[in-house]
């Protein structure tokens, strides 16, 4: 295999890392998120860190990147997913900036604005697909089971669900801290991928990105979302000559779904069963 | 004494340099609370319309030649056009189809990104600078302080585009059903309004007041295409103030230009950001639906 | 016999007009009670006021032998009250199945990490929710719909969903608000058959609010009647039926309303 398509290859296991993460909190918890780069920065920081300057195996160091960001994430949630609605998604903004300016200023740990370089390259190509294939399996398990359909509960009616007996904050804030997790660990990869991570690399476009992943795949859908991962991760390598517009076609294609089919490519339907109504249809 | 006095004096031309920044924060987040009350979605392509007005003013400017009058004109009345164009081809289908608030949020994070790309694509990612047409001499006061006729050129301004808005959401029939909107928008609709118009105007005065803004931002800071994302701050001032109140969005934003000028002033520049987002942090915790917000109960 | 639930001059008003004013009244342990009244007497407030959703501002509930008036509404829920709701709140898009399922796992846990793997008692508790909720379906007449998206179901069947998501939390006390809004004749008289055999073999507490006299008179031996927010009459049907106030209520709702 050629050095290039290991490294696409590469890229999308970490996008559909950090797309599942948001999945799972956009449309399973129908929590809408504008700062979800930041905890990538935060995984990617704190994994760089810990191998460089304290020569942590690349393992651990990952699973600990994850771990910051959920931490971090816990102590957000926990005051704003108790409000409903937008407050979130604007204090979302606002801490993902406030991350990104603390990593830019605290120059002693994080070394400014100009970025840390000299990571380890750890993410090889074993190493992005066997984390993929776990998470993406604990993924699956987890909305298959009693957490994934009081995440919907609370998504489709919270007061339904609180009046059959849901903490519809408590299950909020394990959505927001599980998908803090795979965006963290997405971010750890993507540092040992590329092997130098700079604060401006998590702004907001970034996190833009990852929730028209989720959106284009159809919120409510984790297939739809490793779909949509898929076809933007690869429609960006293409345009990549001409990249002035790809934020143009991110932006216009989120308007554009929104109006017309404002449930994704998949609606809320998985990959199998959204082709058995595909052929029932069809004969 | 001398360097308590000088310690006063650096005070007192930092609050007033607030004051005018939170002002013209003000015109922002009040443009976005008054959609907000209306439709319950926070519209992230406000930033658009402000970068709209900028540029409007400049093409005005430099391009036709006009005056100061006439080039605002255009920017208030081309912003307004742009958000009512942006309500009816993005919202509008969405808002009529489905109560999904999330949906509109969504495409307004899209509009956003389009009309910043549009600027970058066709006009080009550079600073400009508008022609000094807005005196920026400094003014002594009272032998006090001294701050810039533009600081207070757009306290000034900020003022009386807010006071006219009262009057328009006070005095008017239209003013009236807003409000009666921003109780429930259903039931204006109920009662005969129509609500699509009534919709287009409270987006052209929201887009009209966050083109006086854009104004006064580009000569504060320059015009480029990315100059929208100091919506931020006005939406940050929106939450402490609680999402959806005029009042609360008004006082968020003096209390955000005075803590980001005075720890301009007293700290230093590069915390300033800093100091906006540990308030946002400091209000969710202490008050989470902002200091003027009322928690809204859903019908059962 | 002791109470299950006491309301003692339960008040609550919203921007100054009293939506419920200085109710109190108790319903006995395994009883079917109907609360009844005209439109906007202040029924379903009274629901929302013992679910949590409203705090009174005035006034004490007791369930069970216990003070619930200061708890959150999911923690009165796991005290053992379920209900239903006068405008449906069914999860539209999810299957039939699924809508009593995410209620009935709710008394059927198991832990977070036999959630991700599948592993330990995973297999077998999903199975209990579901077995559970397959009978409890079975129970309402919709078995053979449970993969069916619950949207798409008809008005009437939509109501017994309801009731079986309810049933699923395995509640002490059943409120059920206006099940019989939108039904036919023929479906209310079905529904009137439902409601009273739950009644007889879950051992349950029922309340229904009902907007039609005639369904309440006939299978609820206990009857309060409000009106204006104000509990204006109590008492058997035959008692409420001749009772002044109640007759005044009666028609002069109807004297608005035609």
């Amino acid at each position: 295999m050629s050095g290039y398509t290991e490294g696409i290859i590469i890229l999308l296991c970490i996008n559909a890392i950090a797309g599942m993460g948001v999945s799972l909190l956009t449309g399973f918890a129908g929590v809408f998120s504008l700062g979800h780069a930041a905890y990538m920065a935060l995984g990617a920081y704190t994994t760089a860190i810990l191998t460089v300057q304290y020569s942590m195996h690349w393992l651990p160091a990952i699973v600990a990147g994850g771990i910051v960001a959920m931490i971090v994430a816990y102590f957000i949630g926990v005051p704003t997913l108790r409000l409903m609605g937008d407050y979130f998604a604007i204090a979302s903004l606002g801490l993902g900036e406030a991350i990104r300016l603390i990593l830019e200023n605290w120059q002693s740990v994080t070394r400014g604005a100009r970025g840390y370089p000299g990571i380890d390259p750890y993410t090889t190509l074993p190493v992005a697909v066997g984390a993929f294939l776990i998470l993406l399996i604990l993924m699956f398990n987890f909305i298959n089971s009693r957490y994934g359909r009081a995440c919907k509960a609370c998504r489709d009616d919270y007061i339904a669900a609180s009046l059959l007996g849901f903490n519809t904050a408590n299950i909020r804030i394990l959505a927001l801290v599980l998908s803090a997790f795979y965006c963290g660990v997405a971010g750890a990869l993507l540092g040992g991928f590329l092997s130098f991570i700079q604060p401006v690399m998590f702004d907001m476009m970034k996190s833009t990105e990852l929730t028209a992943v989720v959106v284009f795949g159809g919120l409510g859908s984790m297939s739809g979302t490793l779909l949509g991962t898929l076809v933007i991760t690869l429609v960006t390598e293409l345009f990549r000559p001409i990249s002035q517009y790809r934020m143009l076609i991110y932006g216009a294609v989120l308007v554009i779904i929104m109006v017309i089919r404002p449930e994704g490519i998949l609606g809320n339907r998985e990959l199998p069963s959204f082709f058995r109504r595909f052929l029932r249809r069809d004969s | 004494m001398k360097e308590v006095s000088h310690g006063l004096e650096t005070f007192l031309q930092q609050v007033i340099n607030g004051l005018s920044l939170g002002s013209v924060y003000a015109l922002i987040a009040v443009g976005y609370s008054l959609v907000y009350s209306v439709l319950l979605f926070s519209n992230f392509a406000h930033g658009g319309f402000l970068v709209v007005g900028g540029y409007a003013c400049y093409a005005a400017l430099k391009v036709l030649g006009a005056n100061i009058w006439v080039a605002s004109a255009m920017s208030l009345v081309g912003a307004g056009i742009v958000a009512v164009v942006t309500e009816r081809l993005a919202y509008k289908p969405i808002r009529e189809r489905t109560n999904v608030t999330l949906y509109l949020l969504i495409a307004s994070m899209g509009m956003s990104i389009v009309i910043e790309n549009l600027f970058v694509i066709f006009v080009g990612g550079r600073f400009r600078a508008l022609p000094p047409v807005i005196p920026t001499s400094p003014v002594s006061l009272f032998g006090l302080a001294t701050t810039s006729a533009f600081d207070l050129l757009s306290l000034v301004a900020s003022v009386v585009f807010l006071g006219a808005l009262q009057i328009f959401l006070l005095r008017t029939k239209w003013g009236l059903a807003i409000r009666a909107a921003a109780y429930d928008l259903r039931t204006a609709g109920l009662m005969g309004v129509n609500v699509n118009l009534l919709v287009s105007i409270v987006f052209f005065v929201a887009g009209a007041l966050a083109a006086v803004g854009g104004i006064f931002l580009s000569v504060r800071y320059t015009l480029y295409p990315q100059l929208g994302g100091i919506t931020i701050k006005a939406f940050v001032a929106a939450v402490i103030g609680g999402l959806g109140s005029l009042p609360g969005a008004v006082v968020g934003s003096i209390i955000l230009g005075l803590a980001e000028m005075l720890t301009a002033g007293f700290i230093s520049s590069q915390l300033r950001d800093l100091v906006v987002f540990s308030l946002l942090v400091v209000t969710l915790l202490v008050k989470p639906s902002g200091l003027f917000g009322k928690n809204v109960s859903e019908k059962v | 016999m002791a109470a299950i639930i006491e309301l003692t001059n339960i008040t609550k008003t919203f921007g100054g007009v009293r939506a419920v004013d200085a109710i109190s009244f108790s319903v006995e342990r395994g009883e079917l009670a109907g609360l009844i009244g005209p439109n906007g007497a202040g029924k379903t407030t009274v629901f929302n006021l013992i679910t949590g959703v409203y705090d009174p501002d005035q006034g004490s509930i007791v369930f069970d032998g216990e003070d619930i008036t200061p708890l959150k509404t999911y923690q009165v829920i796991r005290k053992g009250i379920a209900r239903t709701f006068q405008n449906l709140r069914l999860f539209q898009r999810s299957t039939v199945l699924e809508n009593v399922m995410t209620a009935a796992q709710n008394g059927l846990p198991y832990s977070f990490w036999e959630g991700v793997t599948h592993l330990g008692r995973w297999r077998g508790v999903e199975r209990k929710i579901r077995d559970k909720s397959m009978d409890l379906l079975a129970r309402v007449g919709l078995a053979d719909r449970a993969l069916q998206e619950a949207g798409t179901l008809p008005y009437g069947y939509q109501r017994r969903l309801e009731i079986a998501r309810a049933l699923s939390l395995d509640p002490k006390l059943l409120l059920l608000d206006e099940p019989a809004a939108g039904m036919n004749p023929e479906e209310v008289y079905a529904l009137n058959d439902l409601i009273t055999a739950i009644h007889r073999d879950f051992g349950l507490s029922i309340i229904v609010i009902e907007h039609h006299m005639d369904l309440v008179m006939e299978i609820c031996p206990h009857i309060v009647c409000m009106n204006f927010g104000a509990k204006i009459a109590e008492g058997g049907p035959e008692a409420i039926q001749r009772h002044p106030e109640v007759l005044k209520a009666y028609l002069g709702d109807e004297e608005e309303t035609a």
